[in-house]
């Protein structure tokens, strides 16, 4: 087993709807290894969270699925992010950032 | 809004939602194992698939909602599968809520709620009270009540301080005036008929805000001496009367054979400041001195007399005008009328006090005698409710605890406690809900009969209790409270579970099993506490029962059985003096010669009605006395004291001649003894009220017979000739003694008043006997209301009983047969079972004892001739709930002795 980093709370919609946005339409497996290649594995994508994450998001508007066919000959249901979920991602960055740059003055030696 | 669009999409959708899922899932282990991870790796790694659909599903749903659903099937599943069981839920809760429904429906409209007109809450009545008897006040003409030890208060005015207090513009917006309803004769198309009607200033629908529903309602115009008369009419009896046609706007009606100008009628639902009245129709103030009983000059003086308080005043508050701040500017000048009436300075030592009362819900008169009464009646039916719900809660308690291993087993699996609770609730709410939505045509029924109760026969008897949207609101709170109350303890017991023991329990087993001490006990401490309400509601009941068979035994000193009533007034059809006592006397001639007739006698009121007219006494030679009661007059037709039955026991009784000169009376035993001590007062004189009056003469002494109430002690009464004071005669009420039923008489009596004279209605045909009924109709209404109340809390409590003692049976059916198969009688088993019941039963009765004893003293005031803690009631109330307790006990007993061993151990 490797050792995995829990991804931060809260952070999850922010790193799907980023993926989405850099590469496009994507079905679920592939936005997880795509999480997983971009931070050189640090971040793994627990299924169980984004299974549920992305059907909370397909509530909220942020995503549509669109079933299609994938590469290898498979059905799949691709997410494509909306208006909606773009306006999210700038909303969620830039809270995070926000938070970022307080820890990372409370955490710098002084 | 998108998103609860795209919900109620996946609701209509969800099986295909669901698939897309699954797929999505599969493809995504598909790919797993493609990238070459092995598929049990993989499952573990994807986890609990079928959790995580649930996750998943839960992102869509209204979770809390789809649950509730659920719990809600299941809670209908069940109810169906224990038919018996729902059905007694539900219907005792039923009659529990319905009870409350019913008691609060009529507090709702008796105490809470406001007057049908723009913001009632902005209305203040005025009154004044006195320490003592003031001398300002020469007489009041309406209602006045005892204030403090010794003191008066009363809502009525004389008219020249209305008209000082309304110049003050600083504090009302307006300031209108009324007085209390009478019944007029009117006659519209031919036909005469006896209804109230109310006076009221010109400013009164605008002070009130009441828009007409047809035409125009007053202005002050209206009401000034010398207007032309007019009438507005009450919507309902404009409905009635006149089928709702405007074309009787400018017509007249006949009020007291004068005519009146209908010029519009008032808002639907409008029934002026006093909810226990109903007047058909309004007439300004200034008509009084034209429709009044009195001579015309004497009730015109009315207007000027500064010490006859007569009319009643409400304002509207001006706006951010507080109740205190307009009563003191009201005070200062009231103080200042009063003290300016007085002829001396002695005379000014007690001045009347004037005060301001909120309006909101009209005058407080009902709400006076009703209040107290009310609340008593709604504990009672709140403790009917508590019984109720302690027994379902220990039938429900029963259920659960055979339920136990289920919930241990969905605990163990993982399952929320609180969602346990939950479902467990929405099944308790469920039945009360259900029992709430029966109750309200318990209620409906409810209401008719206590309307029924407290009406007695009175055919104006008016209570606007209802099912209305506030009572809805009350029932259904009650429902809901009820429901989590009875359900919360058997839930939260159930599922405080120790797992391994329970789940170890096997189905059969039960009587040893850990947790069993505490269920049994919690249910004995329920039976217990519904024995002990119980007893409180049987002691209450008998309590109110004897105190209605001690009025009802009470020898009234005549003959109340047989009598019929007829209430005439032939001075509102215009007789007048001479001519209206040769009317009385030629309807009392022919009401003689119906068939059946013993014996016919009319007096200026009936006895034993709550009427009273007192006087002070004045007799020569004499100096009066501190002390002296005075006495009550009754004016009667010398046939009187022969027609009721009231014997004469010295001198002579009255003689028709005695009516022409009426200078003759004759006094009761109590009036002798009071004002002759031992000497024989016949012969003597005496005069009556203010002096110089008229000396009568004393010729008999009857016995004493009941004057004004049942309640009352003897009191001196004096009985003279009807036509002692010719130019104040008015109404009478005829007594006629038949030999059968009274009632029958009746329509003999209409057509000899209706030949007489077309225009004369009659008021009201009763009997002597109901009238007397009349007057203790509250003392009726909680004797049976009290009984019923009593007999539904044993029945309930019963029936709790037998639930849990056949539940404990049923328990224990495996420890019994170990018992009987080693030898154990059946008597003995019985008695084991028995003395468990008494055991409960006797703590119950202790508790409801020492209850009984702490709270019976706040019935006092509604007992009479008893104790509130009468031992006779206390002991038969005991009586019956033991009775009761061991014949719902010995069905139990009885099946348990009838146990066969051999199959009780087999089922073990």
């Amino acid at each position: 087993m490797r050792s995995r980093t829990e991804i931060p709370p809260g952070t999850l919609y922010m790193l799907i709807l980023k993926s989405l946005a850099r590469i496009g339409p994507m079905h679920g497996y592939g936005i997880a290894q795509y999480i997983g290649q971009i931070s050189e594995d640090v971040l793994q994508v627990e299924e169980g969270s984004l299974y549920p994450a992305l059907q909370r998001m397909l509530v909220k508007g942020w995503v549509e699925g669109e079933w299609k066919q994938s590469e290898n000959n498979r059905r799949a249901r691709y997410y494509r992010m909306t208006a909606a979920g773009r306006k999210q991602l700038t909303r969620e960055v830039g809270e995070f950032g926000r938070v970022m740059a307080a820890i990372a003055r409370l955490i710098e030696p002084a | 809004m998108n998103e609860i669009l795209r919900r109620i999409r996946f609701l209509f959708h969800r099986a295909e939602y669901e698939r897309d899922l699954e797929e999505e899932m599969r493809h995504h282990l598909a790919l797993l194992e493609e990238d070459g991870r092995p598929d049990a790796a993989a499952h573990r790694q994807f986890g609990n698939v079928t959790s995580l659909k649930e996750e998943s599903r839960s992102m869509w749903t209204f979770a809390i909602l789809e649950q509730f659903a659920q719990d809600l099937r299941y809670a209908l599943r069940n109810m169906a599968a224990t038919p018996l069981f729902t059905a007694t839920a539900v219907l005792s809760l039923a009659l529990g809520i319905g009870a409350n429904t019913a008691i609060y429906s009529f507090m709702d409209a008796i105490l809470l709620r406001g007057l049908p007109v723009p913001h009632p809450e902005e209305l203040a009545i005025a009154e004044w009270h006195a320490p003592r008897r003031s001398a300002v006040v020469k007489g009041i003409n309406g209602s006045n009540r005892r204030y403090g030890k010794g003191g008066f208060a009363s809502p009525n005015f004389p008219f020249s301080a209305y008209e000082i207090l309304r110049s003050e513009k600083d504090t009302f917006s307006t300031l209108f005036a009324y007085t209390y309803a009478q019944n007029f004769n009117v006659i519209t198309g031919g036909e005469a008929e006896s209804i109230p009607g109310g006076f009221v200033s010109g400013n009164y629908f605008s002070g009130l805000r009441v828009p007409p529903a047809a035409g125009r309602l007053f202005g002050d115009a209206d009401d000034r001496s010398g207007s032309p008369p007019v009438v507005v009419l009450a919507y309902a009896y404009w409905q009635r009367r006149f089928d709702g046609s405007p074309s009787v706007i400018g017509k007249s009606i006949l009020l007291n054979n004068l005519p009146f100008t209908v010029v519009g009628v008032s808002a639907p639902g409008f029934f002026g400041v006093d909810p226990q009245t109903n007047p058909a129709f309004f007439l300004p103030i200034h008509a009084i001195p034209t429709l009044a009983a009195k001579p015309v000059e004497e009730a015109r003086s009315r207007f000027l007399d500064d010490h006859f308080y007569w009319i009643e005043m409400m304002g509207r508050l001006l706006p951010g005008v507080g109740i205190e701040q307009a009563q003191a500017v009201m005070r200062a000048r009231f103080r200042a009328f009063a003290a300016g009436t007085a002829a001396t300075p002695k005379d000014a030592e007690v001045l009347p006090e004037l005060s301001l009362a909120e309006g909101a819900s009209g005058l407080d008169t009902l709400r006076r005698q009703y209040s107290k009464p009310l609340y008593v009646l709604m504990i009672m039916v709140g403790l009917i409710l508590a019984i109720a719900c302690a027994n379902i809660a220990n039938l429900l308690l029963a259920r659960a605890a055979a339920r136990r291993r289920e919930i241990a087993v969905r605990l163990s699996l993982g399952a929320g406690r609180g969602r346990i609770v939950r479902q467990m609730l929405t099944e308790s709410v469920l039945l009360s809900v259900t029992g709430g939505a029966l109750g309200l045509s318990v209620a409906f029924a409810g209401i008719r009969f206590i309307t029924w109760l407290l009406a007695n026969g009175r055919e104006q008897f008016t209570l606007r209790a209802g099912l209305n949207w506030p009572v809805l609101g009350f029932t259904f709170a009650l429902a809901l409270v009820a429901g989590v109350l009875f359900g919360l303890a058997p839930a939260l017991q159930a599922t405080n579970v120790d797992f391994t023991p329970a789940l170890k329990e096997s189905p059969l087993q039960g009587s040893n099993a850990p947790g069993r001490r505490f269920r049994p006990r919690l249910g004995q401490v329920l039976i217990a506490l519904q024995i002990a309400v119980s007893l409180l509601l049987v002691i209450g009941a008998g309590l109110f029962v004897r105190t209605l068979s001690n009025l009802q035994a009470i020898d009234v000193g005549f003959n109340r059985e047989n009598v019929l009533l007829v209430n005439v007034n032939g001075r509102q059809a215009g007789y007048r003096d001479a001519a209206l006592a040769r009317f009385y006397s030629g309807l009392l001639d022919r009401f003689r010669e119906i068939p059946g007739v013993r014996a016919a006698s009319a007096s200026n009121f009936p006895l034993v009605s709550r009427y009273t007219n007192s006087n002070s006494v004045v007799i020569p030679g004499r100096t009066a006395q501190p002390g002296d009661p005075g006495a009550n007059l009754l004016h009667i037709d010398p046939a009187f004291l022969e027609t009721m039955e009231i014997p004469v026991l010295l001198g002579r009784n009255l003689k028709p001649a005695d009516l022409a000169p009426a200078t003759v009376v004759v006094v009761n035993e109590k009036f002798a003894s009071t004002y002759f001590g031992s000497e024989s007062p016949i012969g003597r004189q005496f005069g009556v009220g203010k002096q110089p009056s008229p000396l009568l003469e004393i010729v008999g002494v009857a016995r004493a017979a009941h004057y004004n109430s049942l309640q009352e002690d003897s009191q001196p009464v004096i009985y003279l000739p009807y036509t002692q004071n010719l130019a104040g005669l008015g109404q009478l009420f005829f007594e006629i003694r038949t030999a059968g039923p009274p009632r029958s008489a009746a329509g003999a009596v209409r057509r000899i008043v209706h030949d007489a004279s077309s225009s004369v209605s009659i008021g009201e045909i009763t009997t002597q006997a109901q009238r007397i009924d009349q007057t203790i109709s509250q003392e009726r209404t909680f004797a049976e209301l009290g009984s019923c109340f009593a007999a539904l809390a044993l029945a309930i409590a019963c029936v709790g009983l037998y639930g849990a003692m056949a539940y404990t049976v049923a328990r224990r059916t495996g420890e019994i047969g170990i018992r009987m198969a080693l030898g154990a009688q059946r008597s003995g088993i019985i008695y084991m079972v028995l003395r468990e019941v008494l055991i409960t039963t006797a703590a119950g009765l202790l508790l409801g004892y020492g209850a009984a004893r702490l709270t019976t003293r706040f019935v006092e005031s509604f007992l009479f001739r008893m104790q509130p803690n009468d031992l006779l009631a206390i002991v038969t109330a005991i009586g019956i709930l033991l009775a009761a307790a061991l014949a719902a006990g010995s069905v139990p007993a009885l099946r348990a002795s009838r146990i066969d061993p051999a199959s009780a151990l087999r089922n073990e």
